[in-house]
């Protein structure tokens, strides 16, 4: 099945994105660079919102980019229940969008930071996360605003709706402070839509996708998110 | 017609054709000094009419919101309804009148820049000059109102000063009202004519209200002759003027701000031992190519909650400059 892999300019993570995909049975994967607009997206049947830097990170990281028109289309294949994730500047953008709650902060260091870390995964199942409930991930995560903050209200929500599919934790699997990166309000790395077909993630799957990269254990969330275009 | 409202040279009638609407009507009567001196000149309602009405008319064209909707009859102008503010905005670019005496200066010194003064409107006060301060206090308006007007009276001061300066006459100062129409806009209401200006000539001749209040000519006579030179003039000449606005960005009160608590650091590396708390935001430049009006505030705010600011985590202000 098609999947539109989005660069704006800035994004620096699409090819990472584009060889994780080649990996996977079925991905169709093509780079669609964001001044197509509309068009560019009419084929496809998932969409992936790479990391970087989309427009410098000016104004607010994802800003600028939350509203081009390209994200038109985002919104409607999100909308038709088609599965969208966004990776770190992803992230960003979609929340930036308002397809997810919240907005991603500096980092409480005031640090950009680079480094492996653990995820514990949900015990509830979401598109993203099947056969992953309850495991732990090692992953990379690489950025200076990933400090996910919501309002108290929108946290109850999240979590009551079993949105909230990632979590940061120590290698034991214990989500404390200590494991909490950036400051995210509780420990938040990912989060869903009330549908369940969107998500945004801080940490980097593509990177955690092939042994050599160090870890292999982030394919499996973009190899449920493929098998999620295909229904 | 029901009678709304009657000043000293005008009347404000109720229109029958809409609630929204009011006619005004331009009576003979001159007064002076709050009243003390007060001659009924026949023509003066009509030539003020025309004026306003060739004047509100050009400002309209140049983006200033004002109540004018048309002229009826020949001293009467069919206005938008609004609520007076109880404020007069003076706009002065040469010292007169009540500036000279409050501060004991010479008639005609230029000054360096426009001057901007609040009056109360209080003819048993007999409309004293009044500080933001105490307009805010005393309820009269609010901050964001003085500065708007603030803005729109010197986008006046510098739409009138160019058309006359094409005609050699000069702007030495005007007094405006403003009112808030039904939908809250705030709007130039009133007249605009030189009941509430003075003009001179290049010889520093008056050709205002003066004339009466110093008992130097023929009033209706020289308001005649200075709206036929205004006519002269051309409009298309005068160079729109470009409007500055400041929005400010903040994060939230209660949302951590790490890079203030950064600089808060290297500040105190440097000594300032002193500093408690700094928070950064972000500070924009907005050039507009038009006066500014409530519906480009509107335009603002959307902007700022669209675009500029993350209602989330961020709070914004807008600053007219």
């Amino acid at each position: 099945m098609v999947v539109a892999v989005l660069r704006f300019p800035g994004t620096n993570n699409e090819n990472d994105i584009l060889r994780a995909l080649s990996l996977i049975d079925g991905a169709k994967p093509i780079l669609v660079p964001s001044r197509k607009g509309l068009a560019g997206l009419k084929d496809a049947d998932g969409i992936v919102i790479p990391g970087g830097f989309s427009y410098g990170d000016y104004l607010r990281a994802g800003a600028v980019a939350s509203v081009e028109s390209i994200t038109e289309g985002v919104r409607n294949l999100a909308e038709d229940g088609k599965p969208v994730i966004g990776i770190c500047n992803g992230f960003q953008i979609l929340s930036e969008m308002g397809l997810l709650p919240g907005a991603l902060l500096p980092n409480d260091s005031a640090r950009f930071v680079c480094k492996w870390v653990y995820l514990r995964v949900s015990d509830n199942t979401t598109m993203f996360t099947e056969g992953l409930e309850g495991s732990l991930i090692r992953i990379p995560i690489a950025h200076a605003e990933g400090n996910y903050y919501c309002s108290d209200d929108e946290l109850e929500s999240l979590r009551d709706e079993f949105r909230i599919p990632f979590r940061y934790c120590n290698e034991d699997g214990d989500v404390n402070d200590a494991a909490n990166p950036n400051g995210s309000i509780d420990n938040i790395a990912g989060i869903v839509n009330q549908k369940g077909n969107v998500l945004g993630l801080m940490p980097h799957p593509e990177r955690a996708s092939r042994p050599v990269l160090g870890s292999s254990e982030g394919l499996a969330i973009l190899e449920n998110f493929v098998r999620a275009t295909k229904c | 017609m029901d009678l709304i409202h009657e000043g000293k040279a005008k009347r404000v009638l109720q229109d029958p054709d809409s609630p929204e609407r009011v006619i005004i009507e331009f009576t003979d009567t001159v007064t002076a000094g709050d009243g003390d001196k007060k001659k009924e000149f026949v023509g003066k309602g009509t030539i003020a009419c025309e004026m306003s009405k060739y004047l509100f008319g050009y400002l309209e064209g140049k983006g200033i919101d004002t109540h004018y909707v048309k002229k009826l009859a020949e001293n009467q102008l069919l206005c938008k309804k609004v609520t007076i503010i109880p404020i007069e905005v003076v706009c002065r670019n040469i010292a007169a009148g009540s500036f000279c005496r409050r501060y004991g200066i010479e008639k005609g010194i230029e000054l360096t820049q426009p001057l901007i003064e609040f009056f109360m409107k209080d003819d048993k006060l007999h409309d004293p000059l009044i500080t933001t301060g105490a307009i805010i206090r005393l309820g009269l308006a609010e901050r964001e109102d003085l500065d708007f007007m603030r803005s729109v009276t010197l986008s006046v001061n510098y739409y009138l000063e160019e058309l006359f300066k094409q005609r050699n006459l000069i702007l030495v100062d005007f007094k405006l009202e403003f009112g808030r129409t039904e939908k809250g806009h705030i709007v130039v209401a009133d007249e605009i004519s030189p009941d509430i200006m003075r003009i001179w000539d290049s010889k520093a001749a008056s050709l205002d209200k003066d004339i009466f209040r110093e008992d130097k000519g023929d009033l209706v006579a020289t308001y005649t002759q200075v709206f036929e030179e205004m006519k002269k003039a051309n409009p298309d000449e005068v160079e729109p003027r470009t409007e500055s606005i400041q929005v400010i960005v903040e994060s939230k009160s209660g949302i951590k701000n790490p890079p203030g608590e950064v600089t808060k650091k290297a500040l105190g590396r440097l000594g300032f031992a002193d500093v408690e708390e700094v928070r950064m935001g972000k500070v924009f430049k907005i050039v507009l190519r038009k006066p500014i009006t409530s519906e480009i505030l509107n335009q603002l705010s959307i902007m700022n909650v669209k675009l500029l600011s993350n209602p989330i985590s961020e709070k914004y202000k807008v600053r007219l400059e």
